[in-house]
């Protein structure tokens, strides 16, 4: 994956949200260093850099669950990772995104799948992860009381239930 | 299900077989890493997960076209020469054969496909086919995986693919690889060369066994490196491209060491026939180079072309667990050494001139 604002590597996902969407950048670490996305005052700043409209509220991570360093599917750390080199689950990519990311340009050719993919898993379980990202988005907004946040998170999770009932996959 | 003494009294389909296809690439070999989604890895797993998952998985496998003839069992039922020997065969990895419970090995009869359970990844797809045939291999470990994601679900993501246990076999998976046999690039010195271009394209070459082995017999494995951002059919078509280009080099290598220096390369190939014909005490590696100088002798047609499909068989069968197995029983390496000489000997009578006799007795 490139950077969006340079065309390096990203190594960087963040991901905020603004008037109830959700919005992803990746980003290089230079670029995101520069453009201050490692602290959140420099938030703005990004923002301009990236022609987008400034957030309401912004949640900057490497990562949906950023907290203690540990996979919650399986416990697994980041300490593990950084002596084994495997993982202990399949969350574990998305508990250990950013970490992984920055090993992945000097193992393969690219950094995005081209292979062969069976369709109507990939979709069932990219909906499943969208949703305990959101999840984990609430609980966090609830845990600092941002509650206008949580109302956003909650309308979301609201939205993606009713389009996997209708069967209507969008993302 | 076939037992295990079944599954090697019969070499493997890819074992026999040869024409001139051969004379450069043995086989082809294709496996893919496939992951439950909502299991931890088998490195991680508690011993209760990894039995589930092996419990779960291994009566699916069985149930797969072609599998029901086949061979099936949990790596703890096998005593630890019966894992060397499917080492030996390339039907387990040395790293599965290493773990515990709940791993395990389904084979079909043919022993083109192996799937392996709870390996580094919870399900290792393998097809074998003989000479250069990695997008037949593939279709063959294919079939098996789309046969199988109706049945299980799979871990994979949009953007990274099949997910595995090591970030290195992200995305398709798919380790694809070849043995070579390249006796004329090593006795023409050209094979430091030709290993660091294959190096410089981003693919890896490891000696008979996989990673971090040896080379024995001139034999060389290349394979991919790289798993994500190129589809399988990319990494297949360059993977052939290249082991195409290895293998004409090497036939020319051939070519040239006969017209240049034919006294050299007929007095390699005869000091190994001779040596193998007459030795009593033969250690694995040496019984491997020498083979390796009689199959390219029958290659160039200076000795029998039978002896191609004689010394592929012997380059298994005097492995030292294959060696053991057909003993029945456990044999100190002196004894094996003892055993691999008469072995060849035996197989070489009946392609070799006849030997003089040189003990005066017929062991």
């Amino acid at each position: 994956m490139k950077c969006d604002s340079c065309q390096e590597k990203a190594t960087v996902f963040y991901t905020q949200v603004a008037d109830g969407k959700l919005k992803k950048f990746v980003l290089c670490e230079a670029c995101a260093q520069a453009q201050g996305i490692m602290n959140p005052e420099g938030l703005l700043m990004a923002e301009e850099l990236l022609g987008a409209a400034a957030p309401a509220a912004a949640i900057a991570d490497l990562a949906p669950f950023p907290s203690s360093g540990k996979c919650t599917s399986c416990d697994f750390t980041l300490e593990d990772l950084q002596k084994v080199g495997r993982l202990g689950c399949p969350d574990c990519y998305r508990a250990f995104a950013g970490e992984i990311a920055q090993r992945l340009p000097s193992m393969h050719k690219g950094l995005v799948h081209m292979g062969y993919v069976p369709d109507g898993l990939v979709k069932q379980q990219a909906l499943r992860n969208e949703r305990s990202d959101l999840d984990a988005k609430l609980k966090a907004a609830v845990i600092s009381e941002n509650f206008e946040e949580a109302a956003k998170v909650k309308d979301l999770i609201d939205a993606l239930e009713k389009s996997t009932k209708k069967g209507a996959v969008t993302s | 299900m076939m037992r295990f003494s079944t599954l090697l009294k019969h070499p493997a389909d890819w074992m026999t077989g040869h024409d001139e296809e051969n004379s450069v690439v043995l086989t082809s070999r294709v496996r893919l890493a496939r992951n439950l989604a909502n299991a931890p890895f088998p490195g991680w797993a508690r011993k209760k997960e990894r039995q589930a998952v092996r419990e779960s998985l291994q009566s699916e496998l069985e149930r797969l076209p072609g599998m029901k003839t086949g061979f099936s069992h949990e790596l703890s039922d096998l005593d630890s020469l019966q894992k060397q020997v499917l080492v030996e065969r390339h039907l387990i990895s040395r790293e599965q054969a290493a773990r515990n419970e709940g791993s395990g090995s389904v084979v079909n009869r043919k022993q083109t496909l192996s799937l392996m359970i709870n390996e580094e990844d919870h399900l290792r797809i393998q097809a074998i086919r003989p000479s250069l045939q990695l997008k037949e291999a593939y279709k063959l470990a294919h079939s098996i995986d789309r046969n199988l994601e109706n049945k299980v679900e799979f871990a994979v993501d949009p953007e990274l693919g099949y997910l595995t246990a090591c970030p290195t076999n992200l995305g398709t998976g798919m380790r694809a690889s070849a043995m070579l046999h390249l006796p004329g690039l090593v006795l023409s010195d050209q094979i430091g060369q030709v290993l660091k271009g294959i190096g410089k394209l981003g693919l890896a070459v490891r000696g008979l066994y996989g990673e971090g082995t040896e080379s024995l017999g001139n034999l060389y494995q290349i394979s991919n490196q790289s798993t994500l951002g190129e589809s399988e059919l990319e990494i297949l078509d360059r993977l052939t491209r290249v082991i195409g280009d290895v293998a004409r080099y090497e036939t020319q290598a051939r070519r040239k060491l006969l017209a240049d220096d034919p006294v050299m390369v007929k007095d390699r190939i005869g000091r190994a026939a001779g040596t193998l014909t007459y030795a009593r005490i033969i250690s694995s590696k040496e019984a491997l180079n020498h083979l390796s100088m009689l199959r390219l002798g029958a290659d160039l047609e200076i000795m029998p072309a039978s002896l191609v499909e004689i010394c592929d068989r012997l380059f298994m069968e005097t492995q030292p667990a294959h060696l053991q197995w057909s003993a029945g029983q456990k044999l100190a390496p002196a004894a094996r050494d003892i055993m691999r000489a008469q072995m060849i000997r035996e197989h070489l009578q009946t392609s070799l001139p006849p030997a003089i006799d040189i003990s005066g007795d017929k062991n």
